[in-house]
């Protein structure tokens, strides 16, 4: 342990914590005209039968949510939205879906380089899933569910973005059926809509910060992350790239994980987690966003991702179903360290 | 063999993962040769350092190794033709995600070791057991626990959002 003061001011705390939040104005028109488009095909394509289902969103229990919606009749099609509260990432429900026949589903970004993930994963066939590209300005978070006598109607200027939408940096879908969207599929601004979204390059700017501190302050940081993990593997059953039959958590005879949940547990979970998906992680963020506990797990996919760009120079994961992830791969150049 | 005598009384215990066509060989050969080396080393033969799963390594940690290394054949000379390629590129994404969630480099190291290099072998376990042994036993307990009595937790409570479980006090 060391006795000097933490080397990050707290001022450089604060300016981290700003940068990372976004606002957003909320696109109403963008969003009923896309929700017009859709129930017009999911129509189509369930009453031709060219599709079982149709996955999408509905409204929620509440105002400003949405929860996954699986159509599989043409009269419903009108319970589908689109809208600012689409937090869900869906690409990971075809997988269950397509057990019936032909899936359609909403693609945006995230969702597009999950389906692309699985289909190199030999998981899925391109020709199981239609894909319906939506454009996505980025999602924002849901007002805290007000118990107050009346909730407010009046739709807000501006919204805190979503930590996992600050960081896309594809919000347009980048592999579909056919596209929904009312400009360019290829306009990263969705005709000026939003500004573009950040450089790939300056993806990375959390992990930097962390790995600016010392070697005790980020043991504190994670063994605190671990301790209040609950291992309910919520981040597994969401991750695109997580598609294993049996996972080794569950793996009970061979014994890989410990059922107590304690430190070095949880330790163990979240790093062999992390390096079982690091190659091949979408950065779609949909485990951070649904971790009950509000764990920062991306700063540790992350960083993954990160060294293997920088190491063996790869592309992001996810543009398209070819590319073989770095850890299944080898180059006689790689850099030389151990000898 | 004769413990190579040291300052310190904390005896790490170090687990070495040896391929079984090179480094292996190779502490044989250290052996036949009569060279010393410390006794902390726990050889664990594997048939390729590509065999060795992060798990493990893990694993090692967990169950009260202070230290682990990893030795295969050097590029080029893998029995397996390529399985030390793959091992090196799993191993240099590992080190450093070790590392970054707050593992010292040293305790956890990776070096290539042919059948012929015994003295190699005798040097890099020495080394390797001689510096965890400076750095002392591997801490399981929460360090954030002692950060908390420094009154230092502002910055690691800081980066972490708001965190539904009980906040660690800080003592000011």
């Amino acid at each position: 342990m060391t006795d000097t003061a933490p080397s990050i001011t707290r001022e450089q705390t604060a300016r981290v914590q700003t940068a990372r939040v976004q606002t957003t104005r909320v696109h109403t028109a963008l969003f009923a005209e896309v929700t017009q488009k859709l129930r017009l095909r999911a129509k189509e394509l369930l009453e031709s039968g060219e599709v079982v289902s149709v996955i999408g969103w509905e409204a929620g229990r509440f105002e400003n949510q949405t929860t996954p919606a699986f159509i599989t009749d043409a009269n419903k099609v009108d319970r589908l939205i689109f809208n600012e509260y689409c937090a869900n990432t869906l690409g990971k429900y075809v997988l269950s879906e397509k057990l019936d026949g032909k899936v359609a589903v909403c693609v945006r970004g995230c969702e597009s380089r999950g389906i692309n993930r699985m289909i190199s994963d030999n998981q899925l066939k391109r020709s199981e899933v239609y894909l319906l590209g939506l454009p996505c300005p980025g999602m924002v978070e849901s007002p805290e569910v007000s118990h107050a006598s009346e909730p407010s109607h009046a739709p807000e200027a501006s919204s805190k973005l979503l930590s996992k939408c600050a960081f896309c940096t594809h919000r347009q879908p980048v592999v579909f059926d056919e596209y929904l969207g009312t400009c360019e599929a290829t306009d990263e601004t969705l005709g000026g809509l939003i500004p573009k979204p950040i450089d790939p390059s300056e993806r990375f700017s959390d992990v930097e910060e962390l790995e600016a501190l010392s070697l005790d302050e980020r043991n504190a940081y994670f063994e605190k992350l671990y301790n209040n993990c609950i291992r309910c593997y919520a981040c597994r059953e969401v991750c695109p790239c997580c598609t294993c039959r049996e996972c080794f958590v569950d793996q009970a005879r061979a014994g890989w994980q410990g059922k107590q949940n304690n430190l070095e547990e949880n330790r163990f979970y979240n790093l062999t987690r992390v390096f079982h998906i690091g190659d091949r992680c979408v950065e779609c963020g949909e485990c951070e966003r649904v971790c009950p506990m509000e764990l920062p797990l991306m700063k540790i996919n992350r960083k993954m991702v990160k060294d293997l760009t920088t190491l063996f120079s790869v592309p992001e994961a996810g543009l398209d179903s070819e590319t073989i992830s770095p850890l299944n791969t080898y180059d006689v150049a790689d850099l030389e360290e151990y000898l | 063999m004769s413990v190579v005598e040291s300052n310190s009384d904390f005896q790490p215990t170090v687990l070495a993962f040896c391929c079984h066509w090179c480094t292996y060989s190779g502490a044989d050969l250290a052996g036949l040769n009569r060279m010393n080396y410390p006794a902390n080393i726990r050889l664990l033969r594997v048939p390729c350092s590509g065999r060795v799963n992060p798990q493990y390594v893990l694993t090692a940690f967990n169950k009260g190794c202070d230290g682990v290394l990893v030795c295969g054949c050097h590029p080029g000379d893998c029995h397996y033709v390529s399985g030390n390629y793959f091992a090196k590129r799993r191993m240099m994404a590992f080190k450093r995600l070790l590392e970054y969630t707050g593992l010292e480099p040293e305790r956890f190291q990776i070096r290539w070791i042919s059948g012929s290099e015994a003295g190699k072998f005798r040097d890099v376990v020495t080394q390797v057991c001689e510096e965890i042994r400076a750095l002392g036993p591997l801490k399981h307990s929460a360090s954030f626990e002692a950060f908390a009595e420094q009154g230092a937790l502002g910055t690691v409570n800081a980066l972490t959002p708001a965190n539904k479980a009980e906040e660690v006090v800080e003592n000011d």
